[in-house]
């Protein structure tokens, strides 16, 4: 069953909605130096920080759930949408969930609740009268999968209007583990550019009202068509060819659509030295015979990897590159990797486009994969 | 927009609980006679290894670095498919359409503690790498998938209090949206001391003075379409104390709650023999109902009616019916 997004807001390191798609069609690299931890030990350097405290060694407290709240408190007033009048649900997907207050709790003895580390307090405290919020913490592709189950509570009459959300902040884990397998600290996250250096983390929120097309009325940012779900079952932290595949196709087969009919891919594109390539290959195989196939771009060079985030932040973003006829190009870009020579990758300018269908890739650690489809009227 | 027609259909079959176990090493209510002992005993008798043991159920291959939650929620899933000790050589069989939802709130608490703390003392390059995959949360939910091969849907639900019965719901949409065949939920949590400590911050429960202490446990229920086996009812949120009285009735021939639920008078309330099991408790108290509607007692209608959550994250209640109701007495 179709949904429709009625209402729709963003928070990253450029700041809300419009000023975020203002730097991605100018190009700008968002990044900038770490703050709040130490550098040299974690052996990051950079970072694409939400702008919210004060110097960069006060951390406020509690930042994913503050951000995420405003996101969906923002959504959903867009969408007209009264949680008091009607069943309304909350799904939200998160990396690192509020980890980090957890960290500087059992670390650092900052006072935390228990009830912190997932986002019904959040939410709650914003919009007392949803139904449910679910917290489903599915790493970098937590917000896509939180969009499926959204569609299909939908779908199945299980609610009226759902909220897909995603919001991840840094957590001094994460950077630890990221800093732990670099050889040097990530100077910039360059999508598959040849030499890439690995990833940075970004942080941000993001949500979005759906509802059933049918009840949805007219102006509505996009249509969800599908999104197509898997697990490689391969391994923990390396990607898989085979497990991606299976998400494109799945995706394709629920939307009812061709790869002929996609114009336009928003690429998952971490700037690693797996990911990449193997994105590459499941385009290639997934498009093979579409020729010349859909323009592909990513935007995780502008915003970094927003982890939860990061697939309704991609889809946002696909659903105003149809809208506007521009597609932005992949920040950090120039020269691409080998692996991509067969991909429409747009590099250094924005492109026009006409696609009216768009495909957007994420996948996370663990091989949880999550690929949506998305059409807009134009 | 004049797209293809919208292909998407809904599974009409009812959700049935195929299989379940039960791993909980060391409840606290040990030999102690309570309702939920009785109760808890009569249907898990087996005793259930630590963490520290789990290669007795599932071999020693692939267990470096796997942190309590991952071991404990490998021996439910391993001991509801009914397996042999020691890891599998293949794929078991269906889990090319097998989807994976795990609850559990704390599973990788401790490692992220760990993981922060020994950098601090030196720098990234302190920590092992092979630490790595349990910095992200849904390092339980992945771990099942890779060792048995489910590459169905995988999902890992962390919503606190309610999060078991959150996981038994979004399992039954995955089959409504035809996203899988058969679905392995398992709740889990451990008990090792950042858990504990991050338990001793929570208010003790309307009517108490000293919170429940928490305990391991995992249990593991398998979800199909139409099978043979007790039928899953909707799960129902309920935000208010007043709104839980519906799904209270009609009477349920088992009813399992949760600390301070609502309504909770006359029902058994697991934790007081187990411990808090936090967001495994929703997954548990329904593999309970499975086995104690699967034991032959006479249930009559009615069923098994379960309750979990907390006052601070609300409650989830779902209905577990027989799969054949009883004739009555004196009936055909």
């Amino acid at each position: 069953m179709h949904v429709a997004i009625t209402g729709a807001e963003l928070l990253t390191c450029h700041g809300g909605t419009d000023t975020t798609f203002a730097a991605l069609t100018k190009g700008v690299d968002g990044s900038q130096g770490l703050r709040f931890y130490d550098t040299d030990r974690i052996n990051v350097t950079r970072g694409y920080h939400v702008d919210d405290s004060a110097d960069a060694e006060s951390e406020p407290p509690l930042r994913a759930g503050r951000w995420l709240a405003r996101c969906v408190l923002g959504a959903v007033r867009q969408a007209g949408v009264d949680p008091a009048a009607e069943r309304v649900s909350v799904i939200v997907g998160t990396g690192l969930r509020e980890l980090r207050a957890m960290e500087r709790w059992a670390v650092d003895g900052v006072p935390v609740r228990r009830r912190d580390l997932h986002f019904t307090t959040a939410i709650r405290e914003v919009l007392p009268e949803v139904t449910e919020v679910i917290t489903v913490s599915n790493a970098c592709s937590a917000s896509g999968h939180a969009l499926a189950l959204a569609q299909d509570l939908l779908a199945a009459g299980e609610a009226d209007a759902v909220v897909a959300a995603g919001c991840d902040a840094m957590s001094e884990s994460m950077l630890t583990m990221i800093g732990r397998v670099a050889d040097a600290p990530t100077p910039a996250l360059r999508p598959f550019q040849e030499g890439r250096a690995g990833v940075l983390l970004g942080e941000g929120a993001v949500a979005v009202v759906l509802r059933r097309a049918a009840d949805a009325g007219p102006g509505a940012l996009a249509t969800v068509l599908a999104t197509g779900l898997s697990c490689d079952a391969h391994h923990e932290t390396a990607p898989d060819v085979g497990g991606i595949v299976a998400a494109m196709r799945d995706a394709h087969r629920r939307a009812g659509v061709s790869p002929h009919d996609i114009g336009l891919v928003l690429a998952h594109g971490t700037g690693t030295a797996l990911n990449d390539p193997t994105e590459a290959a499941a385009l290639d195989t997934v498009f093979a015979g579409a020729a010349p196939g859909p323009l592909v771009t990513g935007i995780k060079g502008a915003i970094g990897h927003t982890s939860g985030s990061a697939a309704l932040m991609s889809l946002l973003v696909a659903a105003e590159a149809m809208r506007s006829g521009s597609v932005p190009a992949t920040v950090g870009l120039a020269e691409p990797i080998e692996a991509a020579a067969g991909l429409r990758l747009v590099v250094g300018e924005p492109a026009p486009c006409d696609a009216r269908v768009a495909q957007v890739n994420a996948f996370g650690f663990g091989g949880v994969n999550a690929v949506s489809v998305i059409g807009v009227d134009r | 927009m004049t797209m293809n027609p919208d292909p998407m259909t809904m599974n009409p079959d009812p959700v049935t609980v195929t299989a379940h176990a039960l791993h909980v090493p060391d409840p606290i209510g040990g030999f102690a006679a309570t309702a939920a002992g009785e109760l808890f005993s009569s249907v898990a008798p087996e005793p259930a290894c630590g963490p520290e043991q789990a290669h007795t159920v599932l071999g020693r291959k692939g267990l470096l670095y796997k942190e309590d939650a991952t071991r404990l929620a490998l021996c439910a899933v391993h001991r509801a498919f009914g397996l042999p000790p020691g890891k599998l050589t293949e794929p078991l069989p269906g889990a090319e359409h097998t989807a994976v939802v795990v609850s559990s709130n704390v599973g990788n608490a401790r490692t992220v503690r760990d993981i922060v703390a020994e950098m601090r003392a030196g720098s990234a390059h302190d920590v092992s790498p092979l630490n790595g995959p349990n910095a992200s949360s849904n390092v339980i939910a992945s771990t099942l998938a890779i060792r048995y091969g489910f590459t169905g849907p995988n999902l890992m639900v962390c919503s606190g209090a309610t999060s078991g019965l959150d996981a038994v719901r979004l399992g039954a949409l995955l089959l409504r949206g035809e996203r899988a065949r058969r679905v392995v939920v398992v709740g889990v949590e451990p008990d090792d001391e950042v858990a504990r400590g991050l338990a001793a911050l929570r208010p003790a429960a309307p009517g108490t003075t000293v919170p429940v202490p928490l305990r391991a446990a995992a249990a593991c229920v398998v979800l199909e379409p139409g099978g043979r086996g007790p039928h899953l009812g909707d799960v129902h949120r309920h935000t208010r104390p007043d709104d839980i009285a519906d799904a209270l009735a009609p009477p349920a021939a088992l009813r399992l709650t949760a600390p301070g639920a609502p309504g909770a008078a006359g029902g058994i309330d697991l934790t007081a023999h187990l411990g808090e099991v936090y967001g495994a408790l929703g997954v548990v108290q329904l593999a309970v109902a499975a086995a104690w509607l699967g034991s032959g007692q006479p249930s009559g209608p009615g069923g098994a009616l379960i309750t979990c959550g907390d006052g601070e994250d609300g409650y989830a209640s779902v209905r577990l019916d027989p799969a054949v109701v009883p004739a009555r007495a004196g009936g055909g």
